[in-house]
């Protein structure tokens, strides 16, 4: 199952790229295989894949949501950006 | 007069036609219950504000507020409140800025300055603990801000920081700015309130303290405050600024485009942190007593042409996506107009754009005036600040340009009781757009940071019901405590309780045992005397909605496509806010609440 990770503000600094494919299907597994090919980001994430305060991942431009074990569908599109949107 | 930690204990109150300055003592309990920043500057306007009183009129008050934080070494507490009738909306404004002019303003000896009458031609004001002193302006009459702000304290000497309008404020633009440091006051028009009494600039230099009342403890605070405030709940502001918002909102389908008829912006990339930083050079600043150093300076230009602006979210949005335009270069030359003239950004670029929006569909006579037209919205920023050509109609803001214009652009003119409407599409932001409606100043995303409900778990940003209204309360109660303080509401990350630690906060500097819930009430105290402020200025229930488009049209595209309001669901959700405010239904503060209010004269 691939789901597209797409970054934005800090996440986005710091990988030095747009987004990337994983193959997952949950938000815990896709966070956790990002921080595997951009280790710059492991600060972003616990050992299950919540992602730290200061960071929000929202489905689809639609849901944000925070809980590891959210199921993604193939095809899904995660924005991984700072909290603290706004301002 | 007598004061307390991290007070003086009085204001001054300043009569321009009669060239006097009276210090006026404050009631310590007011101290408390008001606090400082917008919460005094509240108490301080219900007092000098006679009911109808014309906001250009000499006898209205323009008032500056520091407060209890400012001077220590808490970060980012070196800010100041302009508190006035906005000449813009006719209700209360309150606009902050921030850097050297706080700090030097309270060693004046007073907690803020409340300032009356009219000069007879263009004057300079000093404040110093001896005493004010009147100076001719007239030397500065048409400079810029910072022009004018240059050259009066290379006239005084080391020590004065100024604070001035340009000619956009000379000439009584609606919504001109007073600015310090590149800094403004931005919203609602003090900039004219300024320019109505012939002040061009005001110099303040000072050498009194305040006091802590704990003052080891506060030095210890404060360095784990800054050590926190390097962590990641600030990097996006430190590394990127505020325009990183840019691509998220297009992302989410929340970019406020081309007059709010659209909600992404096929340009969007082009205005990107990343594109613009790969054609301009960037440099970095912060405003006095901060470690965070959100200011990200963009320079432009070449030789004798070259410039420098600061760049932010709500400018980007409003000069480039609002009115259409992808050029870089054209947004940061339109910011640095609005910088030089001392214009609001947002009510500058809602303005030009809903007259796009007029032009395009032949309501005005205007053939350049259209969107994405770069050329037509500099040349429309030179007109209104010096009220030329349609410059005259604009330079009164969208709601009073659609008063004229007729023929339905009400709809469409993009303001909330006069103010023209942040970046935040409210169709897709729906407590956000519940926030625009009640805010007591109108359109707004400082007093109200119900955004941040819309941009988490908590609800469904796109069908938005009464479970968002104790969240959206509980972001203007720490709002409104940031503002009265005064600190920078980009710190909101680094606290786990925001309340708690502003309590503590206080404590340190005054000496009291405050709590959060002491807080909570003293926030919504200030926001009762706020909406109080209103009603006496002739408020009325229907102003607390949006424009009739966000009613009819859903939006177009992008990942919120579809998403529309229905004006019943938003009186529903307003209805539910007043309730829980303890106002009645239609949102009239309770006489006990109006109680603890000084009278208007």
């Amino acid at each position: 199952m691939s789901v597209r990770i797409e970054f934005f503000g800090v996440p986005r600094h710091r990988a030095g790229v747009v987004g990337l494919d994983v193959a997952a299907a949950t938000l815990g597994t896709a966070v956790l295989e990002t921080v595997r090919r951009f280790p710059a980001l492991k600060e972003f994430c616990a050992a299950d894949g919540a992602l730290c305060p200061g960071f929000l991942a929202n489905v689809n431009g639609r849901t944000f949501v925070s809980d590891p074990a959210t199921p993604l569908a193939d095809g899904d599109s995660v924005l991984i950006l700072s909290s603290d949107v706004g301002g | 007069m007598s004061s307390h930690p991290g007070y003086h204990g009085s204001y001054l109150r300043i009569d321009l036609t009669e060239r006097r300055a009276e210090p006026i003592a404050i009631p310590p309990h007011v101290l408390r219950r008001f606090i400082g920043g917008s919460g005094l500057g509240t108490w301080l306007l219900l007092g000098e504000s006679p009911a109808g009183l014309d906001p250009l009129a000499p006898a209205a008050p323009l008032v500056f507020v520091f407060s209890p934080l400012v001077g220590s070494p808490l970060t980012t507490s070196a800010k100041f409140a302009v508190m006035c009738r906005s000449p813009l909306t006719g209700r209360i404004n309150d606009s902050l800025s921030s850097s050297h002019f706080a700090i030097a303003g309270k060693k004046t000896g007073h907690d803020a300055f409340v300032i009356v009458g009219e000069c007879e031609k263009l004057t300079s004001l000093v404040i110093e603990p001896e005493g004010v002193r009147f100076e001719s302006a007239t030397e500065l009459a048409g400079l810029s801000s910072s022009g004018a702000a240059e050259q009066f304290q290379r006239a005084l000497g080391p020590g004065y920081r100024v604070a001035a309008i340009g000619p956009a404020g000379e000439n009584l633009v609606r919504y001109a700015t007073i600015s310090h440091d590149g800094r403004h006051a931005g919203r609602g028009g003090s900039g004219a309130v300024m320019g109505s009494k012939r002040l061009k600039a005001i110099a303040v230099r000072g050498d009194r303290q305040a006091g802590y009342a704990h003052p080891e403890r506060l030095l210890a605070y404060s360095k784990d405050l800054s050590q926190r405030s390097f962590g990641p709940a600030t990097e996006k502001y430190r590394e990127l600024g505020t325009v990183s918002n840019l691509l998220v909102f297009n992302r989410l389908g929340t970019l406020p485009t081309r007059n709010f008829q659209s909600g992404t912006f096929a340009g969007a990339a082009t205005l990107a942190p990343e594109a613009v930083l790969s054609q301009f050079p960037r440099t970095r600043a912060s405003c006095a007593a901060c470690t965070i150093g959100c200011e990200h300076i963009f320079h432009f230009g070449s030789g004798s042409d070259s410039q420098a602006v600061r760049m932010e979210y709500e400018n980007l949005f409003a000069l480039g996506p609002l009115c259409g335009i992808a050029d870089p270069e054209v947004v940061l030359k339109a910011s640095a107009a609005c910088d030089e003239w001392g214009l609001d950004t947002i009510s500058a670029g809602g303005t030009i754009a809903f007259a796009m929006e007029c032009a395009e569909r032949g309501l005005i006579d205007a053939p350049e005036l259209r969107f994405g037209n770069g050329a037509a919205l500099l040349a429309m920023l030179d007109q209104i600040a010096h009220r030329r050509g349609l410059g005259e109609l604009l330079a009164r803001g969208s709601r009073a340009a659609a008063q004229e214009i007729g023929q339905g652009s009400a709809d469409f003119a993009p303001h909330v009781k006069g103010l023209e409407i942040p970046g935040y599409e409210p169709r897709a932001l729906q407590t956000m757009a519940l926030g625009f409606a009640v805010g007591t100043r109108g359109a707004d995303h400082n007093r109200s940071g119900a955004y941040q409900v819309d941009f988490s778990e908590a609800v469904d940003r796109l069908h938005v019901g009464p479970a968002a209204i104790p969240l959206a309360i509980e972001t203007e109660d720490e709002a409104t405590i940031m503002d009265s303080l005064i600190l920078c509401k980009f710190l909101r990350g680094v606290f786990d309780d925001k309340l708690a630690a502003m309590a503590e906060m206080l404590g340190l500097v005054t000496g009291w045992e405050v709590t959060a819930d002491e807080l909570r009430r003293t926030a919504a105290r200030i926001v009762n005397a706020k909406k109080h402020f209103n009603v006496l200025q002739g408020w009325t229930p229907a102003e607390d909605t949006l424009p009739a488009r966000f009613f009819a049209e859903a939006l177009p595209d992008g990942a919120s496509a579809g998403a529309n309001l229905s004006r019943t669901h938003l009186q529903t959700l307003i209805t539910t806010y007043n309730l829980a405010r303890g106002w009645s239904a239609e949102g009239y503060p309770t006489a006990g609440q109006v109680a603890e209010f000084p009278a208007a004269n």
